[in-house]
């Protein structure tokens, strides 16, 4: 097991080396140079050899690759000149925020998808089974944005029992100390991703169901709870673990659009707000790090597959 | 007082085309100790009669009629909590899979030890203590160490072990054996049938054992009951069903089955055509519409099950007496062979092939782990117009030697010469124009044939790719194919799914022979199907070498079938050829312990045989084909073995004429020294 983790994290550098490279390569791509982009357009040739000659930007490409991820390694992901602070100070402030919206939603989403998906296998083509059917198909379908913006409409505006927007002090505390405002944004997010969620796993379920070993399990005399519990919940969690795995990218770019929605104090709204600037330095730092974060995610899946399933464990 | 009583019973599946009425109507008692054999083909409702007793139907079966009396209750209407204290606890049931009837996340341990806390209430700890004593019960090599294991750590021999612990665990009254060996190898079916019996007796149970084959039925159970199409169609003390049959379909099947004491010259009976449709059923007899000794009457009643024995009752209203025996089917002609005269020479000649498998691991840094020796050394010549029967368990390399003279693999070392063609070098297009002389025929009709591809261009697609005639001779010659194993023309507007798996095979047989090829390999053909499609396809095959003079190479684990086909057999183990011969010597004068242990472990359809059988029988489990044992490879599971056979590997010794196998202590006498 130890053995597999170590070459699952040796693959995960790998992958992270290649986002370095073509991030490293954008930077370079773009329209006029570095230089134009940070400092300015109207900046005079000598101000922009200057810059040059103090950013390293006039050396050689190679050589410039490994400053770069020198830099990265140290953890140094860039300095923003639009903000005037580094980009790790901004990432350092408001990665907390994120893992707590995005993490929060995961959990949640799992908690609410396991137990329905089963509960549709078990009961398939009956009335819980096409509502259940019926809803995940409507959520999965709605674009991020309308679904916060009706919850808005219908909790916040119509209701009045919960704020519209989310917490606005930034550190985590103040997240922490207005958990209402942290509702609407978790639920949007979960709302969606249960939907996915719930999808596969009532399809992993009736897989399982129609297994040899479930059969025999119920050749026991085993109670149905017992059936469930221990021969099919782990036997159908195998493939949604590595669903999960792979929806991370997906799961982190609602959750771009749903602190944009509520004004989250997040990286998702930092990125979003450095992209319309043009402030390049946050862009492709928040990049590394959240393929970083989503390499980091595919990991945990692979291990959680691992674990779930005793067959590859040793290979 | 029996300890299964079923009366009337009628269970039902409901399906988009109709009711399937797959159990109709039948009736039979389980005295205490004693094996009941319930056999027939796929479909014929067998599988069903075991659900119905536990309760265990799928979703849309359901018992429509008739009672189940077991323990003074009806289990037919029995409630889903006091059937379930009935399930696992006083009747248990194995199933035939064991790679996929085990949870494959839990461990062995757990999955005894649950059916034990589950309806002795005993705590987690007994529970498990209880688990090891069940492994030692049901034979397994040390059971403490095991209790930690997951079934993908063990062999399939091992896993029905497992299965059969958790169906023993709570000392059941009944147990309800489905299939019990059929995925597994003969060695080891033989190994798991004795400790089913063994067991029986050491718990006083009773059991009903569900099989197809014949040949189980025949060693192992006291009485039988044949079932066709949802019905009991003859039921019997063992004994007088095989030796005094009444009913046309029981003898029918008997006929049908290749057999080791049958002159080679005679055709296979065959039963024609299909089992009927169970959503509609034919009105009167069942059997009528297959049966050659069917009149008007078998067409508009039924007849019942009954006669002037009521120990050895039928249903039928022609029974075959007990003097006039089944019609055998005319004797044909042998195709050339070992009269000499058809032969022309070798056609194929294997030289000291090897074909090893590198294994590897990790998944990033892949590095060898080692290399499975699928086949080591193996020579071999096949003349023109013979057939060359492979036998050995699963993995003993039979397979892999068939791909490699179909040039679908290249051997690690050694030659294979095709006509002289060292067909492991070719390529390109020589290797195309030889591969049109070259065909194989898979084991699973259903898996072989593309399922969106129409018949009709499965069979022109070879032509295609070999540029042979023009679209409307592609057309002739595929219509050609058709009728000449046995299916319509307008097959060719058809899908694989609409055929059953015996005319599946007769296309995949077709497929073969589209290029006109001069050498068939034919890999597992027919263990896929039942008893009576098999013998079908067999003769077909037959009738097929005499007919264009093909060459075979059969690769088969079933030694009747290869009996059948085969003039030349070689025996192998573990990817040694250990024995080799005609099918003669093999047969009647084997002279390798593993042969004659192989010959010993075929179930053979008949009582008194297969209880009087005695003398070498293979023991224990395969080794590993990566760490094969030194010397010779069969030792460690060998009655005979000494220390030289760890130490040196035996030589292929000659014993007369082409009569050949390896071993140091072999049952006939060895007629020359080998060859330097």
């Amino acid at each position: 097991m130890i053995g597999y983790i170590i070459r699952r994290i040796g693959q995960a550098v790998i992958v992270i080396a290649g986002v370095t490279i073509i991030v490293f390569i954008l930077r370079h791509l773009l329209p006029g140079s570095i230089a134009r982009a940070i400092i300015g357009l109207r900046a005079t040739p000598q101000q922009v050899a200057t810059f040059n000659r103090v950013n390293g930007l006039d050396r050689s490409l190679p050589l410039q690759y490994v400053t770069f991820l020198n830099q990265l390694l140290h953890g140094n992901l860039g300095y923003s000149f639009k903000q005037n602070m580094s980009v790790d100070a901004i990432v350092v402030h408001d990665l907390p925020n994120d893992l707590l919206l995005v993490g929060a939603s995961l959990v949640l989403a799992l908690l609410i998808a396991i137990p329905v998906g089963i509960v549709q296998a078990v009961r398939r083509n009956k009335l819980v089974d096409y509502a259940a059917t019926g809803i995940s198909f409507v959520l999965y379908s709605m674009p991020a944005y309308l679904l916060g913006l009706l919850l808005i409409a219908f909790f916040a505006v119509n209701l009045r029992v919960l704020p519209a927007e989310a917490p606005q002090q930034p550190t985590i505390g103040g997240v922490l100390s207005d958990p209402a405002g942290l509702v609407l944004p978790v639920a949007t997010l979960t709302l969606i991703t249960v939907a996915l969620f719930s999808r596969y796993m009532r399809s992993s379920a009736i897989d399982s169901l129609t297994q040899d070993y479930i059969r025999t399990a119920r050749a026991k005399g085993l109670r149905q709870s017992a059936i469930l519990y221990r021969h099919l919940l782990r036997n159908s969690l195998i493939p949604v673990a590595t669903l999960v795995g792979i929806s991370m990218p997906g799961i982190l770019t609602f959750g771009l659009i749903v602190e944009q929605l509520f004004n989250f104090p997040g990286i998702g709204l930092a990125y979003f707000n450095a992209a319309v600037d043009g402030d390049y330095p946050v862009v492709f730092g928040v990049t590394v790090l959240v393929a970083a974060v989503t390499v980091l995610g595919n990991l945990i899946a692979d291990v959680a597959y691992a674990l779930l399933d005793p067959r590859v464990r040793y290979d | 007082m029996s300890v299964l009583e079923i009366d009337g019973l009628r269970t039902f599946i409901r399906q988009r085309t109709g009711v399937v009425r797959a159990v109709d109507g039948v009736s039979f008692a389980i005295e205490p100790g004693e094996t009941v054999g319930l056999v027939g083909e796929s479909g014929c409702g067998k599988t069903m009669t075991g659900l119905s007793i536990m309760g265990l139907l799928p979703s849309r079966g359901f018992i429509a009629d008739g009672a189940i009396r077991f323990g003074g209750r009806d289990l037919a209407t029995l409630n889903e909590p006091a059937m379930r204290k009935v399930r696992g606890n006083e009747i248990g049931i194995v199933f035939q899979d064991p790679m996929t009837s085990l949870n494959p996340t839990m461990t062995i341990g757990h999955q005894i030890a649950e059916v034990v806390s589950e309806h002795r209430g005993v705590s987690k700890d007994d529970a498990m203590a209880r688990a090891e004593e069940v492994l030692a019960l049901v034979g397994m090599p040390r059971p403490a160490e095991r209790l930690g294991y997951y079934p993908h750590q063990l062999s399939g021999g091992l896993r029905q072990r497992v299965m059969i612990g958790i169906a023993l665990a709570c000392e059941p009254k009944l147990l309800i054996a489905d299939e019990p060996t059929t995925a597994l190898d003969v060695t080891i079916q033989d190994q798991i049938l004795a400790l089913l019996d063994e067991l029986k007796d050491r718990l006083g149970m009773a059991v009903l054992l569900i099989t197809h084959d014949m040949g189980v039925i025949a060693g192992r159970a006291d009485r039988v009951l044949v079932m066709y199409a949802g019905k009991v169609v003859e039921r019997a003390a063992t004994g007088q069903l095989f030796h005094r049959t009444r009913h046309p379909y029981t003898a029918a099947l008997l006929a049908s089955i290749p057999r080791l004491d049958q002159p080679v010259t005679q055709q296979l009976y065959t039963i024609p055509g299909l089992p009927p449709d169970l959503a509609h059923p034919p009105a009167g007899c069942r059997f009528a519409p297959r049966c050659r000794f069917a009149t008007k009457e078998c067409d508009g009643s039924e007849p019942p099950l009954g006669g002037p024995d009521p120990a050895h009752p039928y249903a039928c209203f022609h029974p075959i007496g007990p003097d006039s025996a089944l019609a055998r089917a005319e004797v044909t002609e042998r195709h050339g062979g070992r009269d000499g005269s058809a032969t022309s020479g070798d056609l194929l000649v294997l030289d000291h092939i090897v074909k090893e498998f590198a294994v590897t691991r990790g998944a990033l840094l892949r590095r060898a782990a080692g290399t499975v020796k699928a086949v080591s050394d193996v020579t071999l010549t096949i003349r023109r117009g013979e057939t060359l029967g492979l036998v050995g368990e699963s993995g003993c390399g039979k397979t892999t030697i068939g791909r490699m003279i179909v040039a679908l693999e290249r051997p690690t070392s050694g030659r294979v010469l095709f006509e002289g063609q060292e067909i492991g070098r070719l390529a390109g297009t020589r290797l195309r124009q030889v591969r049109k002389d070259l065909q194989i025929m898979f084991q699973d009709p259903y898996a072989s044939l593309d399922p969106r591809m129409r018949v009709g261009s499965i069979l022109r697609e070879p032509l295609q790719i070999q540029g042979f005639g023009s679209a409307a001779e592609q057309r002739a010659h595929v219509a050609d194919l058709l009728r000449e194993v046995g299916l319509s023309p307008r097959s060719t507007e058809l899908y694989p799914h609409e055929f059953s798996g015996g005319q599946r095979q007769r296309i995949g047989l077709a497929r073969a022979l589209a290029l006109s090829p001069k050498l068939i390999v034919a890999d597992e053909p027919v263990s896929a199907l039942d008893v009576s499609i098999r013998s079908q396809i067999l003769n077909l095959m037959r009738r097929l070498q005499a007919a264009h003079r093909l060459t075979y190479v059969m690769i088969s684990h079933d030694l009747s079938v290869i009996r059948y086909l085969a003039d030349q057999v070689g025996v192998m183990y573990l990817g040694k050829l250990v024995e080799v011969g005609s099918s003669a010597d093999v047969y009647e004068r084997p002279a390798h312990p593993y042969t004659l242990g192989l010959l010993n472990t075929i179930p053979v359809p008949d009582p008194e045989v297969e209880r009087a059988k005695r003398g070498i029988a293979v023991v224990g489990e395969l080794p590993s084909a990566m760490e094969p044992p030194s010397g010779c490879r069969f030792r460690t599971r060998c009655p005979l073995a000494q220390d030289v056979c760890a130490a040196e590997e035996p030589p292929l010794r000659s014993f007369s004429g082409e009569h050949k196998a390896a071993c140091h202590f072999p049952l006939q006498t060895v007629s020359e020294v080998p060859a330097p």
